[in-house]
């Protein structure tokens, strides 16, 4: 970078540097970001967060160690012919200080354009993760990613622990999951709980669906869970998507089929960790 | 090729002539003291700018309180959550593809090769459990090993196996599935088969080097590209690797995220739980979406509630071995010729093994 005469070399250099290190030392500054803020947990689950945080700081040492290094030949390169290879890079590709670069063939026009494509919508990506607030996934995409289910991730230790009469620190996936999985709801009938989600639709306007995603490792493989909850008319009081917290008991439903009868409704604000891993 | 071969040889010993003289030389000492002070000025530059980075990151958000549509929000967000939890094994892979190339000493993986052809193919296939570089960080890989002067198929089978048959894809596809349904079991074994069927059947091939790109091979004859001692080559290959798979990544993840939002949930439902058609589908989800081995097992997680196990198998096959971005890094070193036979091997044996899961679960 520092030996870099011509201008072209060194806008070659830095572009090299911006899609490979810049870009990922720009991913490894948000995750840093949202670990020290405590909002991890938005984007995949705080178990996994030391795994992330360490990473990052290895690739923001490495870039930071990087840039003692100018970029010689091999740099150019060696990046040329990769990206050539994903169709994303730099412009005017042209090895710099090697031996006989006349005989390595020119790149075709279709793909200078597609690295200039993929560049820039990468490096629009990432600075828009690095610009704009963090948020949480819309209630109307959860929503849409229900599949009626219980989530896949219902597990028979958690079945055996709701046997057991301990229930106290369920949430909503494991609710979820002892309701879909269970074989005598009757053992449930007349547990409390308190659990905090938002409204989904239920069949009618007799109960609706207390919503809330469940997380593995990141966002992308959340999935929906949902408890009904029997409270007539709840339509008029709350928009679907509101979060509210619902404190009630368990009964069984004409069909006999557990469900959540309450005891009180509110109406609360997003938390600030909207999932459950 | 044997012309190329025999530059490729004399270049290697030209590099360790050139390599070792460095060493011995003086000349090289006098510029030790502007290059120290350069060093230390390009990495206070560098600290300057991350934490340029941080700042923004802190203040920025601020001044946009809600700007995106929802679904480009929603967009965003997993993108960038595939982004976050894929980067680390990506830098985990590109470590160790750091010290295979530079640390490990000239000779010692070839020593430990047996002769015999197919053994040796075996072998290579495996060697990706004690490399466990992801798919991206392979190629450049691969292409060292032909450099060392591995044959075409030997490569190639190692380049279709060390994706799959690697201990970072085994870790997180156990974690995603545990060994629910035989999906971790046919993965591997079926990645393996592959490899090994491809490896034989190249091997058949009369020419094998003319399976190359010409301009792989020219690059070959000068490949002496590495300069300096140990840590500067490792930094160099720091910065050349992440250029080679930062945009593939980042693109990727956008793309994951995208087809999340943009792809009814319900057109998906309807094809998934056909035995046949879910696995064309999901082999098509696999070669489009594009993600790394790595971490492909949590985002088919997402779909293992609505899509035959079979499919899902097919999927973890397909993916590692032929997706649109594994493709775009191959072809810097084989034909389309070639390539376009081993999608065609791939895919009708990942569709017969996603049969035969779906036929057997």
């Amino acid at each position: 970078m520092l030996r870099e005469s011509s201008s072209p070399a060194r806008g070659r250099a830095l572009g090299t540097r911006w899609l490979g290190v810049g870009l990922a030392a720009c991913v490894a500054v948000v995750t840093l970001g949202l670990a020290v803020t405590g909002r991890i947990g938005l984007y995949i689950n705080p178990d996994a967060a030391w795994w992330a945080v360490s990473m990052s700081i290895v690739v923001l040492i490495g870039a930071i160690a990087s840039c003692a290094v100018p970029v010689t030949g091999h740099t150019h390169h060696h990046a040329e012919h990769d990206a050539h290879a994903e169709g994303v890079e730099e412009p005017v590709p042209e090895p710099v200080p090697e031996p006989e670069p006349d005989e390595l063939p020119r790149r075709s026009a279709p793909a200078v354009v597609a690295t200039v494509v993929g560049g820039t919508v990468a490096s629009a990506f990432v600075v828009c993760s690095l610009v704009l607030p963090p948020a949480s996934l819309s209630a109307e995409l959860a929503l849409s990613r229900s599949s009626g289910g219980a989530p896949q991730l219902a597990s028979s230790a958690t079945l055996a622990l709701a046997s057991s009469g301990d229930t106290s620190a369920f949430g909503i996936g494991d609710w979820a999951s002892v309701i879909a999985t269970t074989t005598d709801p009757s053992s449930f009938v007349g547990d409390t709980a308190t659990l905090t989600g938002f409204v989904g639709p239920g069949e009618g306007d007799d109960d609706f669906w207390l919503t809330r995603l469940v997380i593995v490792h990141c966002v992308i493989d959340a999935q929906a869970a949902s408890v009904p909850v029997a409270d007539a008319g709840w339509s008029d009081r709350f928009d679907v998507g509101q979060w509210v917290e619902v404190t009630g008991t368990f009964t069984q439903d004409s069909a006999g089929a557990l469900v959540l009868e309450p005891v009180s409704v509110a109406a609360v604000s997003e938390p600030g960790d909207p999932y459950e891993y | 090729m044997r012309v190329t071969r025999e530059r490729m040889r004399v270049t290697r010993e030209r590099m360790r002539v050139t390599r070792d003289s460095a060493h011995a030389v003086a000349p090289r000492t006098v510029r030790v003291h502007s290059r120290g002070r350069g060093a230390l000025i390009g990495a206070g530059i560098g600290v300057v700018v991350i934490l340029g980075l941080f700042a923004i990151d802190a203040w920025a958000p601020s001044l946009f309180a809600s700007p995106l549509p929802t679904r480009a929000q929603d967009g965003l967000t997993l993108g960038l959550s595939v982004l976050i939890e894929s980067l680390p094994f990506v830098v985990l892979g590109l470590l160790l593809s750091i010290v295979v190339q530079v640390w490990v000493p000239a000779g010692l993986i070839e020593r430990w090769m047996p002769r015999r052809a197919w053994a040796r193919r075996a072998v290579l296939s495996l060697l990706g459990m004690f490399l466990p570089v992801c798919e991206c960080g392979n190629v450049p890989l691969a292409r060292g090993l032909l450099i060392r002067g591995f044959s075409v198929p030997e490569t190639m089978t190692f380049l279709i196996a060390a994706p799959i048959v690697n201990p970072i894809v085994i870790l997180t596809t156990h974690q995603a599935f545990g060994f629910d349904g035989g999906i971790l079991v046919a993965r591997l074994v079926g990645g393996y088969l592959i490899a090994n069927l491809i490896g034989w059947l190249y091997s058949r091939h009369p020419d094998p080097d003319a399976l190359l790109t010409e301009r792989f091979r020219a690059e070959c004859a000068h490949d002496d590209h590495l300069h300096g001692g140990r840590v500067r080559q490792s930094l160099e290959l720091f910065v050349a690797e992440l250029r080679a798979v930062m945009p593939a990544l980042v693109l990727g993840s956008a793309l994951a995220g995208a087809i999340q939002v943009i792809v009814p949930r319900d057109a998906l439902l309807a094809i998934g739980a056909n035995p046949v058609w879910s696995i064309l589908a999901m082999m098509a989800l696999a070669m489009t979406v594009a993600l790394c081995s790595n971490v492909d097992a949590f985002f088919a997680l997402s779909f293992a509630s609505t899509f035959t196990p079979g499919s899902i198998v097919a999927f973890l096959i397909v993916g590692p071995l032929v997706d649109v971005k594994m493709l775009a890094l191959l072809r810097t070193t084989f034909t389309t010729r070639a390539l376009a036979g081993v999608v065609a091997i791939v895919l009708a044996a990942a569709f017969v093994i996603g049969v035969g899961v779906n036929l057997g679960g």
